[in-house]
């Protein structure tokens, strides 16, 4: 039945799923640019969605170290395919954007800045390891002491449509991190999908708004019942696990672990890991000059501590080996991270262990820093 | 003993590692030394001479030279108070300077007879095991200041 | 360093990430062999006025089309009028640099970094240990302490360089003797025309008697010596308080945000570039860390 008045923030009401759809073109009509997973090319990707049909509807993803297999097993859900090597970081932290540029003028340089409009996103899908992710970036580009402009324009206008998971896959480990697979806090709306309804639980007066007139009902105690157990039972269905009880101390005190050099072994340094994750943060500068050298665009792109040039100064490269940069990524994620930032830096959403060419599993990689240890 | 002992074992108890000694044990290696002044740019010893002395240098400033054909006389050490120089001739393995000593400033060295040292050494295996430990030191540390040369930590990164 | 207040940087664009301001190359000094020292004024005089730096701060120098570099700064904290900064040509941007001539502009972000803390060293004796590149990121410090040498107990200069052409500033070495800073200088070789010493930094140690319980060591250059002059230190029983180091790592943006100049859980261009070692000492020794 229609509901006139607007649901208050922290309850839970329960839409037909078909109602997702005005919701979509709600957020759009307000100038928000609605992405959300879609399938392409055999795999998932985070594009522009405009109807519910839009989403993987129908898919699940078989992920494993090294493997993933996007699968239609003609389900009735539109969320239960765990994120591919996308994440929402390329919205918020953009792999490639210009800075300002620069035309010569006799002796000095005249410089303006990008002029291009700051995209304001809605997030449709956002699942709970991705928020967790999302507000570890939000304490790293945003701080008391230094706020990144291009991130905090875009951050600002953010809409995040979350969604509780209930169907984690091969290489999840969200639960061993404590970040999900329930989301808690920091989304406009959480949705969870039941076999034939979607809840929604509001967080915020966007989200108010936007559902004023929808028809809704609020969510029963059986339905509300229903998703716990659901939940509960994706808690215990993870893919992967990791004592955290040690961390980071167990990383920070085995630097000199021989294990280094056995995954360094492995390793090929190809970067994947710190691209498909989605609180590496690394970046570059980089100058695209013309050839007559009388302009010049700065830009800022993704970079990884895997690069053999990211350690490079005068006088040689700090880290040379693979291994000194496999450490160097892994020790920094799971032991100094969190005196950097107060938290460890993995989520646990299982994508460097999906999108590793030669499988590399920190989850069995850290445990082995446990076993001959001196 | 006479004044100019007595005199050597004045300067010699002025230098941290003799204070160590007993009254009996510096008699003795004042009784096998001599103090010698040099002036700045006075030669003490050659690459190639015989190896007699061991030096302590108690002011100014030795260099140690090595000619290096092309390139010349290269300074490779300078000895400050209270720092020893000749020390291999107390255990000779070569018989002959390696490097050359040069005086750069005007100093005072105390000069202790190599040959004699060892007698004393042999004689009295006290006195031998504090001379011989304190070498040692001075070896170590000369290793060290030579290994940190060997670096070449100051090289331009391209070259 | 922690506890230091920083003040937020004069020479950067609040809202648009990475873009400098501009300044003029006043003169520059030739020091050495691949050294120079490049003085500079920022264009706009209000920025120039409201520019202040603490010794051992860097600026981020930025040559269009080649990029930027971490320069430390070396000129006096007190002169308002220019800005100093010794190069070392062994790159892209550095060599850049030393195709300046005076008239050219350059980018400038800064000043950045934590810096030398010379206020909690009133009434310690200090031994400043440096070598090669070194000794332009302590210079700021040295004219700090010269400029209030009262509050100071001993203060020693130790100064190494690889031959006795290397050395820099040496014109002003006599000048700070008769502040009375005991300058001592050494080189890796010399030849027969040098009279001074052979021999490296951290031996020195053995010459001077220092009191652990009021010494504070500053010392910055070529990590190997660093970590062997702590050594020495550390022998000597100074505290891992009160020795300071500054340290050198790729740096891209300053400000503690691209992550490429991290030691450990620091980001070098903003929890250094100068440590207490106690800070230091877990991650420092750590081989290809």
């Amino acid at each position: 039945m229609p509901n006139e008045h607007r649901p208050e923030i922290g309850s839970t009401i329960v839409i037909e799923k078909a109602a997702l759809n005005s919701i979509l073109s709600r957020l759009r009509e307000k100038g928000y640019e609605t992405v959300g997973p879609r399938v392409k090319n055999d795999t998932l990707v985070y594009a522009a969605i405009e109807r519910l049909d839009d989403l993987p509807h129908g898919y699940i993803t078989e992920q494993e170290a090294g493997h993933f297999r996007l699968v239609n097993t003609g389900h009735s859900r539109y969320f239960d395919a765990i994120p591919g090597a996308q994440s929402w970081k390329q919205f918020l932290f953009p792999s490639r954007i210009e800075l300002f540029s620069l035309r010569q003028n006799s002796n000095h340089w005249e410089t303006s800045s990008p002029q291009s409009k700051t995209p304001a996103y809605a997030f449709i899908g956002v699942r709970a390891c991705e928020l967790a992710a999302i507000q570890i970036q939000d304490n790293i580009f945003m701080r008391p002491d230094f706020n990144d402009p291009i991130y905090r324009a875009r951050r600002e206008h953010v809409f995040i449509l979350s969604v509780d998971c209930m169907n984690p896959a091969g290489t999840c480990f969200c639960a061993s991190m404590g970040t999900g697979p329930r989301v808690k806090a920091g989304f406009d709306l959480n949705l969870t999908e039941l076999e034939d309804v979607f809840l929604l639980t509001i967080g915020s007066e966007i989200a108010r708004d936007l559902l004023k007139g929808i028809p809704s009902e609020p969510a029963s105690a059986f339905l509300l019942r229903n998703a716990d157990q659901a939940l509960e039972r994706a808690a215990s269905q993870m893919g992967r696990t990791l004592d955290t009880s040690n961390l980071p101390e167990l990383v920070l005190n085995n630097l000199d672990h021989p294990h280094w050099q056995e995954v360094g072994s492995r390793c090929l340094s190809c970067t994947n890991c710190t691209q498909v994750c989605p609180t590496c943060f690394c970046w570059d500068a980089v100058d695209q000059m013309s050839l007559d050298g009388k302009e010049t665009r700065r830009e800022r792109v993704w970079d990884s501590c895997f690069n053999p040039g990211y350690s490079y100064q005068a006088g040689g490269n700090t880290r040379p080996t693979i291994r000194s940069r496999y450490r160097q990524w892994l020790s920094h994620k799971l032991g100094t991270w969190k005196q950097q930032n107060g938290t460890l830096g993995c989520v646990g959403c299982g994508r460097c262990i999906t999108w590793c060419p030669v499988g590399i599993d920190l989850t069995k990689e850290i445990p082995m820093l446990q076993e001959e240890a001196h | 003993m006479n004044d100019v002992q007595e005199k050597t074992i004045k300067e010699l108890e002025k230098i941290p590692w003799f204070k160590e000694l007993e009254r009996k044990h510096l008699e003795k290696i004042a009784s096998i030394s001599t103090l010698r002044h040099v002036r700045a740019e006075e030669v003490l010893f050659h690459e190639g001479d015989r190896e007699d002395f061991l030096y302590i240098v108690l002011s100014g400033r030795i260099a140690l030279e090595i000619f290096v054909p092309h390139r010349g006389k290269i300074r490779i050490y300078t000895v400050e108070p209270p720092d020893l120089f000749g020390w291999s001739s107390v255990t000779p393995i070569v018989h002959q300077r390696t490097a050359g000593a040069t005086a750069v400033i005007d100093g005072l060295v105390v000069c202790i007879d190599s040959e004699k040292l060892r007698q004393v050494c042999e004689e009295d295996h006290d006195l031998g095991y504090i001379v011989m430990r304190r070498l040692a030191n001075i070896v170590a540390s000369r290793l060290l200041v030579t290994r940190l040369q060997l670096l070449d930590m100051f090289a331009h990164p391209e070259s | 360093m922690v506890a230091q207040q920083i003040a937020r940087p004069v020479a950067i664009h609040p809202d648009h990430l990475l873009q400098p301001q501009w300044a003029e190359v006043l003169s520059i000094t030739h020091e050495i062999n691949d050294v120079s020292t490049y003085w500079i004024k920022f264009t706009d005089p209000a920025i120039q006025k409201a520019y202040t730096f603490q010794p051992g701060q860097f600026n981020m120098i930025y040559m269009p089309g080649f990029g930027e570099s971490a320069i430390s700064i070396c000129s006096d904290p007190n002169d308002h009028t220019k800005i100093g900064h010794s190069v070392r040509f062994v790159g892209n941007v550095t060599n850049a640099i030393g195709r300046l001539k005076v008239g050219d502009t350059v980018g400038l972000r800064g000043p950045f970094g934590t810096y030398w803390p010379v206020k909690e060293l009133e009434g310690k004796d200090v031994l400043i240990a440096c070598g090669g590149i070194g000794l332009p990121p302590l210079r700021p410090a040295i004219y700090h302490i010269l400029r209030n040498r009262e509050k100071y107990g001993k203060v020693i200069l130790l100064y190494g360089a690889r031959t006795p052409a290397d050395l820099m500033y040496t014109n002003e070495f006599d000048e700070w003797r008769k502040a009375n800073i005991d300058v001592e200088i050494t080189v890796d070789r010399g030849d027969s025309n040098w009279s001074g010493r052979v021999g490296v930094v951290p031996m020195w140690f053995y010459q001077f008697r220092i009191d652990p319980r009021k010494t504070a060591v500053l010392t910055c250059g070529p990590e190997i010596m660093i970590r062997f002059v702590i050594y020495e230190a550390l022998a000597r029983r100074v505290p891992l308080e009160s020795i300071f180091v500054s340290l050198e790592r790729n740096m891209k943006c300053g400000q503690g945000s691209c992550g490429h100049c991290q030691l450990g859980p620091y980001f070098i261009c903003k929890d250094g570039p100068v440590f207490r070692f106690d800070a230091l000492q877990p991650f420092f020794n750590v081989e290809e860390f």
